[in-house]
Parts: structure tokens; sequence; C-alpha cells
């Protein structure tokens, strides 16, 4: 009986710590495991997937049609030499200006609709529209507005502002910051929901207490609130980063990477030599080198916002 | 306990009386009976239906071949004329099989890529020649001089056979092609003071008739074709290579390229045409034209329907003039072919629909549809073409025909053609901005080929 006993006990033991775990925390375990499954399979599919394919292909000469070829390094070699890809990452660069004024404009109006009015909630509305609308309509409203004979132009004639229609789209100067205005336009409604979910998760405490001392409204706002909206600006700012990094409709749709290639942003080159060339290695190769810098941008926005760390205040 | 003891007690007694005669437990065994006959009956209807269509199209009764073909922007408009030509088509021939699909002209280079890259491509697909040339480079498409008997291919225009060419073989079809003329609406030019029956004979009138527009009637004249590399057909047109005789080297920064830009430079400048000009070519130019906001629209006679069916009362007022014809005596003649991929599975069937498509009697056909001219020379002979009428489109089609022996197909087929091209759209562009003088810019996409070539 006792030898029984000992039996049974040690089998119990054995079956408890199988990999340290016991039955209950498996099931526990595979039953997690399996509602993780089918976003799992959905990620696998259509992120990692693609990422590690296309690294691989980065190393290979691929045009679709003929079998790829395996290439190493080469078209790491010749992105150095490529005049076109410095072309592109100087307007990317020049298109991260886009995300600082969004995100003053954002807490701004966030700032703004985060006040009891009646019909507050329609304004919010309205502000969010513009980013459930598809950038493609959003584009081609835009251009419609912005062309020579558009509507922008034709207002700023008949108030006198000027003699000849402005080429917002086809001026070399003008057509990156026009194509940067439509995406602030589009994604300041988005931000100001994670704003506003910022500001109302700040307790009226602080600022009531800052009242009380004496502070102003400028300074409640500057001492108070801002440093508490810390980790949304943080979401928000690395979020828009890694969006202007990516920027393509907008362009695709207004102004195809012209005039003088000066909207040729990366996410366009991208495309422009996979899709329209038919280089899929290069195009993939172009693609790591965006993806390692909105990695080192990413990582360079999480250590300046960081608590504790290099204070942005 | 006693007391659940006896209900269930109660219950026997009364199911032995008779009262209730298990139809209880009788209902849910019987439910959980038919829910499993019906979800194998489902199991079953999928096995059958999955294995038929695993099955071989023959064994099926069905066609043998499914031919997919593609074309470019044919729907809504010729749907009655492309339908019949697939119903006769699969009438003549049984067992075969044809589904359409029609493609808009931004989106056919990427999505017959895509097709090629999964393995499901396209067995028969319109194209126009810079396309063909660029998959023909590399392999993709069927080669129709070895495909197409030597008495067929006579059918066809030596010259256009040649436009699907590369490395001195044919690897498309040639199908329709369209030379361009000038549509002008004649309000506009009443309007600026312009007889409307004397349309400009030279590029030089029609400038003069431009500026005499803008300055007048206060709507730009003309959108000239420069965007991208069509200032390359422009320079052809008017007796100005581009390449030197062995095509190893870019020629085109002479003085007459650079006073041939400089000219249109000039015209930017004085805003004698729009900006958008260079960014949105010929469908910008149709859609300002449709708006009845632009006095000549030069294009192939084919977009006068789209005019027609946008503003009825614009094309009302349109008349239709030759293009003019430069010192080069040549026009620029887009022409569509009709190419099969590699990869088809029916390359043999497709070969023969291909033909089908481009043959006589269908090429004609297709002509009386819309202005268009067919690639045979038997169809290119009806007196159809020879014809005249009041409609804008008839006018289009008689002088579009007076203007064929003059057309060639000038697009440039040059090697790593996606960069060459970006490289001379950059240099272009910097000339019209201003970033460079037209000479400058010449002689820097020059050099920039000649690097590449």
């Amino acid at each position: 009986m006792a030898a029984d006993i000992r039996v049974r006990s040690d089998r119990a033991r054995r079956e408890a710590n199988l990999f340290g775990l016991s039955r209950r925390q498996w099931r526990a375990t595979i039953t997690a495991y399996l509602f993780l499954g089918p976003a799992l399979l959905l990620l696998g599919v259509f992120t990692f997937y693609p990422v590690a394919f296309g690294t691989v292909l980065s190393l290979f000469d691929y045009d679709v049609i003929s079998p790829p070829r395996f290439v190493g390094l080469e078209h790491f070699r010749e992105l150095w030499e490529d005049r076109f890809l410095w072309i592109a990452l100087a307007n990317s660069t020049k298109f991260l200006l886009v995300v600082p004024v969004l995100q003053a404009l954002s807490i701004g109006l966030a700032v703004a609709v985060n006040v009891p009015l009646r019909g507050i909630r329609w304004f919010r509305a309205a502000y969010y529209l513009p980013v459930v609308t598809s950038m493609v309509v959003v584009g081609l409203m835009w251009r419609w507005l912005l062309e020579q004979d558009g509507v922008v132009n034709y207002a700023l004639r008949t108030i006198g502002l000027m003699d000849r229609p402005i080429p917002w789209l086809g001026h070399p100067d003008l057509a990156l910051y026009a194509v940067m205005f439509v995406t602030l336009w589009k994604g300041l409604g988005y931000y100001m929901v994670i704003y506003l979910a910022g500001l109302q998760a700040i307790s009226p405490e602080y600022e009531e207490a800052a009242i009380t001392d004496g502070a102003s409204r400028w300074q409640v706002f500057r001492w108070v609130t801002l440093p508490l909206l810390r980790p949304s600006i943080l979401l928000a700012s690395t979020i828009s980063a890694i969006a202007a990094l990516k920027v393509f409709e907008e362009v695709y749709v207004m102004t195809g990477g012209g005039p003088m290639f000066r909207t040729y942003t990366m996410f366009f080159y991208i495309f422009d030599k996979g899709f329209q060339q038919l280089d899929l290695g290069y195009a993939a190769a172009l693609a790591v080198v965006l993806a390692v810098l909105v990695m080192a941008l990413s990582a360079a926005n999480f250590l300046l916002f960081r608590q504790g760390g290099w204070s942005y205040y | 306990m006693s007391s659940t003891r006896s209900r269930s007690d109660s219950v026997r007694r009364e199911r032995a009386s008779g009262r209730i005669p298990f139809v209880c437990a009788r209902t849910s065994v019987a439910m959980i009976r038919r829910l499993l006959a019906l979800v194998l009956a489902l199991i079953c209807a999928l096995a059958l239906a999955l294995t038929l269509a695993l099955l071989p199209s023959q064994v099926r009764g069905g066609p043998s071949v499914t031919l997919e073909f593609w074309t470019i922007s044919l729907q809504p408009f010729f749907n009655d004329y492309v339908n019949g030509l697939i119903a006769a088509y699969e009438r003549s021939n049984p067992g075969v099989k044809v589904r359409w699909v029609d493609v808009q002209f931004a989106a056919v280079e990427q999505k017959l890529l895509a097709a090629l890259a999964g393995g499901v491509p396209p067995d028969v697909v319109n194209l126009n020649t810079e396309t063909t040339a660029r998959l023909a480079e590399r392999n993709a498409l069927v080669d129709m001089d070895e495909a197409v008997p030597a008495q067929v291919r006579a059918r066809y225009f030596e010259g256009l056979w040649r436009s699907g060419q590369v490395r001195g073989r044919t690897y498309a079809l040639p199908w329709y092609v369209v030379p361009n003329v000038i549509a002008y609406n004649t309000a506009i030019y009443r309007r600026a003071g312009l007889n409307p029956s004397e349309p400009p004979q030279t590029e030089e009138e029609m400038i003069q008739h431009a500026r005499t527009i803008k300055d007048r009637a206060k709507v730009y004249g003309f959108m000239p074709n420069l965007d991208g590399v069509r200032l390359l057909h422009r320079f052809q047109e008017n007796g100005l290579p581009i390449l030197s005789a062995d095509g190893k080297r870019a020629v085109f920064n002479s003085s007459e390229h650079v006073r041939y830009l400089t000219r249109y430079v000039d015209l930017l400048k004085e805003d004698y045409f729009p900006e958008d000009t260079l960014r949105r070519g010929y469908l910008g130019a149709t859609e300002r034209y449709s708006a009845g906001q632009l006095g000549m629209l030069i294009t192939g006679p084919q977009f006068l329907l789209r005019v027609k069916n946008d503003n009825p009362e614009v094309y009302a007022q349109t008349f239709v003039a030759a293009y003019p014809r430069g010192k080069g005596n040549t026009l620029h003649l887009a022409t569509m072919t009709m190419a099969v991929p590699k990869s088809s599975r029916n390359a043999a069937s497709a070969v023969d629909f291909a033909l089908f498509v481009t043959n006589d009697e269908n090429q004609l056909a297709f002509s009386k549809q819309v202005v268009v001219f067919p690639s045979t020379r038997q169809a290119a002979a009806d007196p159809f073409f020879r014809r005249g009428g009041a409609g804008p489109e008839d006018v289009a089609r008689k002088v579009a025909a007076a203007d064929l022996p003059y057309a060639r197909d000038l697009s440039v087929i040059v090697p790593n053609a996606g960069d060459l091209f970006r490289i001379f759209r950059e240099a272009v562009e910097s000339a019209f901005y201003g970033k460079r003088t037209p000479k400058d810019a010449l002689d820097w996409v020059v050099r920039q080929w000649n690097a590449r070539l």
C-alpha cells in the first residue's frame, strides 16, 4: 500500500514538473496560444514571412520573370553610388518635418476640443473625418484643389493676392510641401484622438493644484499638461515618423514623384525600382535600408522621450 | 433525494402508461441525427464539387482549354465588339473558352508582372510597344517570328511587324495603330478671332494659334506632348536624331535639339501652356479639352470618343485637322500589340487566338467602331478608310489615314530604359523649371546616357 502511494506521488511530481509546469499551467498556456494562434498565423503570413523573404531577396537579382540569381551584398554596394537613393533619402528626410508640426497642431486641436461644450462631439467627428477617408480620394481631392486652375488658385486670384496661379504641385520648390500639407491635413484628426485620450487620462487635480498656486493657463499647459502628455507624444511621434518615412499614396496620386524628382521619396523609389523597372532584388535592398532607418529613428525617439532619460523639456 | 426518485418513478410510470411516450429523449436524438446527416451531406457535396473542379476539363465535358485574354481600357465602350469576337472564336474552336479581363492602362504592367510572378499569367495580353520591349528583353514573351508562319506574317505591314522587335526578333503581333491628329474647339477659335476653317499646317503655326488663343480667348491654346519621354518623339518628328547610327551613343544635344527645347521652355515661362502638361500628359489634356478649357487637343483620334462621352457640347464644336509634320516628315504612331507570355500553359492556342483577333476581318470591324487603324494590309486597303463624313470622328479617320504612310513607331528602345528615361525626364523638367538651361540639361543627360549605354 505504501509502495503504491509512493509510485503515484512520483508520477504526480513528474507530471507537475514537465518543463517546470503543472498540468493546470500547461492547460492555461495552451489555451493562451490557441487564442493567439489566428493573430500569429496572420502576422506570420503577412508580416514576418514577407519581411524575411524581402531581406533574403535583397541578396538576389530578381526580375519576376527569370529565376533569382544570388549576388550577395552587390546591391548594397551599388546603393552608395546610386544618386536616386540620395535624392529619395533627402526627400524622405525633408518629409520628416511634417512630424513636429503635425504633433504641435494635434496637441493644440486636442486641447481645443477637450472642453465640455455642447456639440463638441460633432467637432471631434469632423476633425476625424479625413482619417477614415481613403488616401487616394484625399489625394485626388487635393490635387484637384491645388491644380493650376483649381479652387485654391482661383480663391487667391479672386481676392487679389496674385496675378498668376501658383503651380503648387508642379513647381520643384513647392510640390513636396504641398504633399506634406495633405499628409498633415489627413493625419491631424488621428493624432488629435491620441492626444485627447492622453489629456483625459490626466487627473484634473494636478492642474487645479497649479492654478491654486497661481500658475497662468499657459504655465499650467507648459509645465503640467505637456509633461504628463509625454507617453502620448512618444507614441504619436513614433507612429508619425514611421508614416512620414513610408509616405507613398499621396505622392503617387498627386505628383508621381515629380517635378524633377523633388517628391521622389524612399517608398516611391522602392515601388518604382521594383514594380516599374522590375528590379525586385535592388528594391528589396532599398527596403532593408529604409527598415533600418525606421528602426534607428524609432529607437532615437524612444531614447528622447524615455522617462528619466535625456529630458525633452 | 427521495422526492427526485419519486418524480423519476412517476415519469417512468407515465411513460409506461403511454402518456409520455419517450418523445423528449427521442427528439434530441433525432435532432442530432438530422444534424449529422446534414453535415455529412454538406461534406459529400463539397467533396464532389472539389473532385469535379480538380478533374481535367475534358472529363467534365467542359472546354479543354481556357484562354485568359487581357485588353487595355476597352470596357465599357467595346463590350459588344470584344464579346462578339470571343463568341465567334469559341464557336469555330469548340473546346476553347476565352475569359476576357479588361485592365486600365496605368495598371496593366503591374498586374501582368504580378500574374507572371504568381505563375498565373494571362494567355494573350494587349500591350504597348515599350512594355512589349521591356518584357521581351527579359525573355518573357513568345517569339512570334518562330510561332507564326511566314505566309501569315506577310499579312501585317512589315514596319508594324517590327514594332514589337527586340534584338532582331518580334515578340508581339501588331494590333491597331493610332496616329495623332489635332482636335480643336471652334467656339474658342472664334472667340480668339481665328478662322476655324484654317487649322494650323505646321508646328510653328500651331504655336502661333496657341498664343493667340491664350491672349484673346483667355484659355490655354494647347498642351504639347512633352511629358515623360515624349520629347524624344518630337525630336524625331523634326528630323533630330536620338542615338548615333550604331545605337551606342546619345546625340540629342546638338544646337538644333537645344533650340527646339528652348522654344517650349520659353512658351511655358510665358504661360502659353499649363504646367500640368509635364505632369499629367494626354489624360490632363483630354480632361481640359473636354471641359472646354483648351483650344487644341493633340491626340490619338480614339480619345474623341471620350470627349463625346464627357461633354457632347464640346464634341459638337470640335473640328479635326491633320497633325503637322516637321522636318523629319514622319510622326509618331502609337502601336498596340498582342503578346503571349512564354509561361502561358496554352501558348499555341493563345497565338492562334491572337492571330484571330488581329486578322483582317476583325481588325476592320474594330476600326469601324472607333478611329483606329489596322496593322494588316488587306484590312487597311478597305474603301471604308477613304470614306469621308461630317462628324469629327469621320474627319479624324480620313486625315489620320492620309498620315499613315508617314507614321512609324518612334519609341526609343534602349537597354536600361527605366534608368535612362528617368534621367531624361529629370533633365527636361529641370530645363522647364529653370533649374538648368536647356543646353546644360541636354548636355548633362547625354553624358549620363553615354555612361550607361
